[in-house]
């Protein structure tokens, strides 16, 4: 389960201090699916950062499966991350030097897993990449690199998926394949999903849409249209 | 874990030449200084083996009284080889012809360095032996057979005893550099001089031990024998004494070898820090991806620090392989030329290297990799985090303070460090302002239409802080090449002009005055380039200022308790001449002139006066033969005395000599195939004496060429470090090359203004570069030659022009090699590699 409550997140710039997130209060289910949209510039991936405790809050509170990551320090919410969070970046994020099989092995090993490669090579087959394993990143096609992202995403079971446009770098075709592969492997495994999205029928496919206007989230209520304050 | 992920790491970058720059930093500078370390070494033994030779050991013990032999039996219990020699002059008579010869009788051991030297006719080329004279047997210099009209196989009478004579005597390792007062050598063995009843109560005789051993065991047993030993009867030389033309040859060059592996390290240094920052830039991503995916900053840290463990480890192991390659490559090279063996293992080369491996990667790299470890996790989502190179100051500083530990350590020269560090900072700092500002004035230039020469200045502009560090990096990579290389030519040039092609291989010495004539006729008749000739006449300095000389006396004008002031403890050789000898500069006072003075005058050289505390004005006393000359000291002169030619303590003006009866000396170039000429020359002068010097002479070549040879291949090797210098810098600067060629290809810029964009950026690069590296080249120069060097300072304009036009062709060309893949594919591949 995520759970913030009244965040704010403020960063000093040349100009004096900017609040990007504004009073932020957010409950998500264990297993539920949640999409963030709004425009560019509006905090989606702010507050994304944050959630995934991959940056701090300037004030608030933020629990990660009962884990409190406004108390937490950067290597205890690297340890957190580590156990229960995966990513999928919409730039796939791939270590160009990592082969792909080597890529979806890199969580499993952070992690301390003794099975790492035999998890990966599974995988990798679940992703329908088993041929491309041994390729580097630069060989593969914009699809197959958000394949593997996928793939690495998985290998550790998070409890918790974090998806930054998963498809916003992709092509109509590979980015229907590869939405379809992660509501499967979302829902296989019972993850609970946080995405980022531009895109409307990406965000339709979750089970909650939450709406970032100037720093501030709404839901949007599906069946009546209507949006409603979240908390 | 981390160690099998930073393992993989390691193999797959490899792979994709990631690390070959670092890699080959480091391998250049372990190879580097491994070569130079171990051939220096090798040198240095090898020379000072050769330079025992001229004392025939490695130590030598004299006197004018028997030494005790209780002392040659200590030595052999220390380990130390050990030989005897006896050394008198005595009378050898033939039939009715007889002449004065010093003799050198010697144990069996002798030489204990160097060879002897003997030929099976006289005046021949002649070979080195390992034997010496059977008992009974003689060897003598070629001219004893001329004088006493003997052929080989002849019987000699020396004192009591008769010797048959068994060979010419070409050389013998000790027989010094003196052209004065050595006669014609005879050489037999320690048994047979007792025989000959010479060395009795009364007569002059030196006595020598001879020892040779490792440096330990010979210090060890000087430590025993010094308070044995009495200041006024006995000493002790060593080769480290050297003070010869060769021995300063080898002092300088040694040195030469310090800076220019000092300046191989400073730019392999250069080199790993550019390739480091690169390497951690371009891994910002991993780092931040494997920070996101939950590892901690302590398994980074492990994994990328042991990556580099690795890298250096590779690195050392190859560079050691290819230094031992490179060095043994150069062996071979000198040895088919010169007669120095090069062998011999030392380890201290080993560790020297394997330590500048070390900390050449880990202190260079260690501020990049520092960046690379606080990167945040949060650069996976906002792109330009840790792009920000807050810390640049500390970098220099830290930077800095390595290459002058690393030039300290490896010099243990504060001398060379400082000047080298203090220049190199001075320069770097001008060099930052001065490229800053015209990186600035070349603004005009990139304004308005838009051609490849706008569009070079334009982004050289555009990049002006990463451009004034790429152009300090390459005036200094200019810069120290052209120091290497101009130190180098000055210096080989020095050794040359030292010896030159005709420099007098002969003295020929008691010349009389009725002789004279005949000399200079033979000399025509024989075409012989002869010197200028120049009386002289042995006399004793008896009173400086009117106190009394000691006549014995200690060397370096010690004062001690024995009555009187410091004299020279022995007799010098009086010239006199109305005109300056070549190669002698007046430094105090002015030399004769015509104006009569109450007393003659004498010009003294400037060191001995020194060491006897002589100032122009004193009167000094001499004593020649019994009769006082009492002459005032006019002028203090600077003598060369490594060159060829006769050199005089005492110059005195012709008026105070006169009515002595003196002797003559000259000198002259005989080419050696003219060798058998020198009888028919000296023939008709019996009582001439001849000093064949050119083997010295030419063992004095073939060290300059030998250490010539292993200057140039240590160019070769620092020109090797500044290239990879420069590649790496191109390198460093790719990454943002490929998105402005990828923007500018897809905006329809055509391939040719691209290219000639690109290279007109490093034209302009190098040829700045080139400009500001000859000037500060000047004042580094300067510093080194006068400070380091003790060599004449001088200007060097022709790199004023030269060095910008090869740093804008040498820089262009590794830029363009470097690019040259990126220009040529096409747009949509660019893109490609850009995302």
């Amino acid at each position: 389960m995520i759970e913030c409550k009244t965040v704010n997140k403020i960063v000093t710039t040349s100009e004096g201090e900017l609040q990007i997130l504004h009073d932020i209060s957010l409950k998500v289910d264990d297993g539920q699916s949640a999409a963030i949209i709004g425009a560019s510039g509006s905090g989606k991936s702010t507050l994304l950062s944050l959630l995934a405790g991959l940056d701090e809050v300037s004030n608030g509170e933020i629990y990660l499966d009962d884990q409190p990551l406004h108390k937490l320090d950067e290597e205890q919410r690297a340890q957190v991350r580590g156990q229960k969070v995966g990513f999928v970046f919409q730039s796939f994020m791939l270590v160009q030097s990592l082969t792909a099989l080597e890529n979806v092995m890199l969580p499993a090993q952070i992690a301390g897993t003794d099975d790492a490669k035999a998890r990966a090579q599974q995988i990798m087959q679940d992703v329908g990449l088993s041929h491309r394993q041994n390729h580097y990143p630069n060989q593969l096609s914009g699809g197959e690199q958000q394949r593997v992202a996928l793939a690495r995403a998985f290998i550790t079971r998070p409890a918790i998926l974090f998806a930054d446009e998963p498809t916003g770098n992709l092509d109509s075709h590979n980015g229907q394949m590869v939405e379809d592969l992660l509501f499967k492997l979302n829902k296989e495994s019972g993850t609970t999903l946080v995405l980022v999205t531009h895109d409307a029928e990406l965000a339709k496919k979750c089970q909650r849409q939450l709406v970032m206007q100037g720093g501030r989230l709404t839901e949007r209520n599906a069946q009546q249209g209507s949006r409603l304050d979240v908390v | 874990m981390w160690f099998n992920l930073a393992v993989r790491l390691f193999k797959h970058e490899l792979r994709r030449g990631e690390l070959t720059i670092i890699l080959a930093a480091i391998v250049l500078s372990v190879a580097s200084v491994f070569s130079l370390s171990l051939f220096s070494a090798r040198l240095q033994a090898a020379l000072t083996d050769q330079s025992a030779a001229f004392i025939a050991s490695d130590r030598q013990l004299s006197s004018g009284r028997q030494l005790n032999p209780d002392w040659l039996q200590q030595a052999s219990e220390m380990g130390l080889q050990t030989a005897r020699q006896i050394s008198t002059r005595s009378m050898l008579f033939a039939g009715e012809s007889m002449v004065l010869a010093d003799i050198k009788a010697v144990s069996n051991e002798y030489p204990l360095k160097g060879k002897v030297k003997v030929a099976d006719q006289p005046f021949e080329i002649g070979a080195e032996t390992g034997e010496l004279p059977q008992p009974g047997h003689i060897w003598m210099d070629s001219r004893l057979f001329q004088q006493l009209e003997l052929s080989i196989g002849d019987q000699v009478e020396i004192g009591e005893s008769q010797f048959l004579v068994s060979k010419a005597l070409v050389d013998v390792p000790d027989r010094g550099f003196a052209v004065f007062g050595n006669d014609q050598l005879v050489l037999m063995t320690y048994q047979d001089i007792l025989a000959t009843g010479l060395v009795g109560p009364g007569a002059r005789i030196n006595y020598r031990y001879f020892y040779a051993g490792d440096r330990q065991q010979l210090d060890a047993y000087y430590e025993w024998l010094a308070p044995q030993l009495v200041r006024e009867r006995h000493r002790w030389r060593s080769v480290e004494d050297d003070d010869s033309a060769i021995g300063n040859a080898v002092k300088r060059a040694e040195r030469f070898f310090l800076l220019a592996s000092l300046l191989a390290i400073v730019l392999a240094a250069v080199a790993i820090a550019v390739a480091a920052q690169r390497y951690s830039q371009r891994h910002f991503d991993p780092v931040a991806i494997m920070k996101t995916l939950g590892a901690s900053r302590g398994l980074v840290q492990r994994v990328y620090l042991m990556q580099m463990a690795l890298v250096t480890l590779v690195a050392i192991v190859t560079g050691l392989i290819a230094g031992y390659a490179i060095q043994q490559g150069i062996v071979g090279l000198v040895a088919e030329r010169v007669p120095v063996a090069l062998d011999g293992w030392h380890w201290q080369p080993v560790w020297t290297a394997i330590m500048t491996g070390v900390v050449c990667a880990f202190l260079f790299s260690v501020y990049p990799l520092l960046r690379l470890f606080s990167i945040p996790p949060l650069r996976v989502l906002r792109r330009d985090f840790g792009e920000k190179a807050s810390r640049q100051f500390g970098q220099f500083m830290l930077a800095g303070a390595a290459i002058f530990s690393l030039m300290w350590i490896f010099s243990r020269d504060l001398k060379i460090s400082a000047i080298l560090f203090v220049t190199g900072a001075v320069l770097i700092a001008a060099l930052f302002a001065v490229s800053f500002g015209l990186i600035k004035v070349g603004r005009w230039f990139g304004s308005g239409k838009i051609g490849p020469w706008q569009l070079a200045w334009a982004r050289i502009q555009r990049r002006a802080m990463n451009n004034s560090v790429q152009l300090i990096s390459f005036s200094v990579t200019l810069l120290l090449l052209l120091v290497v290389l101009v130190m180098r030519n000055d210096m080989v040039q020095q050794w040359r002009d030292q010896l030159p092609q005709g420099t007098p291989n002969y003295f020929v010495i008691n010349i009389s005055e009725s002789q004279l004539p005949k000399l200079k006729q033979q000399f025509d008749d024989y075409q012989v380039d002869a010197g200028q000739i120049y009386p002289l006449i042995r006399g004793r300095l008896a009173a400086i200022g009117g106190e009394r000389v000691r006549s014995a006396v200690s060397k370096e004008g010690e004062q001690t308790q024995n009555e009187g002031r410091a004299g020279m403890g022995r007799e010098a050789n009086l010239t006199w001449s109305d005109s300056l000898q070549k190669g002698n500069k007046i430094v105090a006072g002015r030399f004769f002139d015509d104006t009569l003075s109450e007393l003659p005058e004498v010009s003294v050289e400037q060191q001995i006066a020194e060491r006897l505390n002589i100032n122009l004005g004193d009167t000094l006393e001499f004593d020649i033969g019994g009769q006082p000359v009492v002459a005032k000291v006019t002028s203090l002169r600077e003598v060369d005395w490594q060159t060829m030619q006769p050199n005089f303590f005492f110059v005195l003006q012709p008026a105070a000599m006169e009515g002595f009866p003196a002797t003559y000396i000259t000198s002259f170039f005989l080419d050696e195939q003219r060798k058998a000429d020198l009888t028919q020359i000296l023939s008709p002068l019996a009582s001439v004496s001849l000093i064949d010097v050119d083997a010295r002479i030419n063992q004095v070549r073939e060290i300059i060429d030998q250490v010539s040879l292993a200057v140039e291949f240590i160019l070769i090797l620092v020109l090797c470090a500044g290239s990879l210098v420069l590649i790496a810098q191109v390198q460093a600067s790719m990454d943002e090359r490929v998105q402005e060629l990828a923007i500018l290809r897809t905006l329809g810029a055509k391939g040719w203004l691209i290219r000639t964009s690109v290279v007109g950026e490093f034209v302009i690069i190098g040829a700045v570069a080139g400009v500001m590296a000859a000037l500060a080249n000047e004042l580094a120069l300067y510093l080194l030659q006068s400070q380091v060097f003790n060599m004449p300072a001088s200007l060097h304009f022709e790199y004023w022009l030269t060095a910008p036009i090869v740093g804008a062709a040498v820089v262009s060309i590794l830029g363009a090699i470097s690019c040259w893949r990126l220009l040529r594919i096409n747009t949509a591949q660019l893109l490609r590699t850009m995302l």
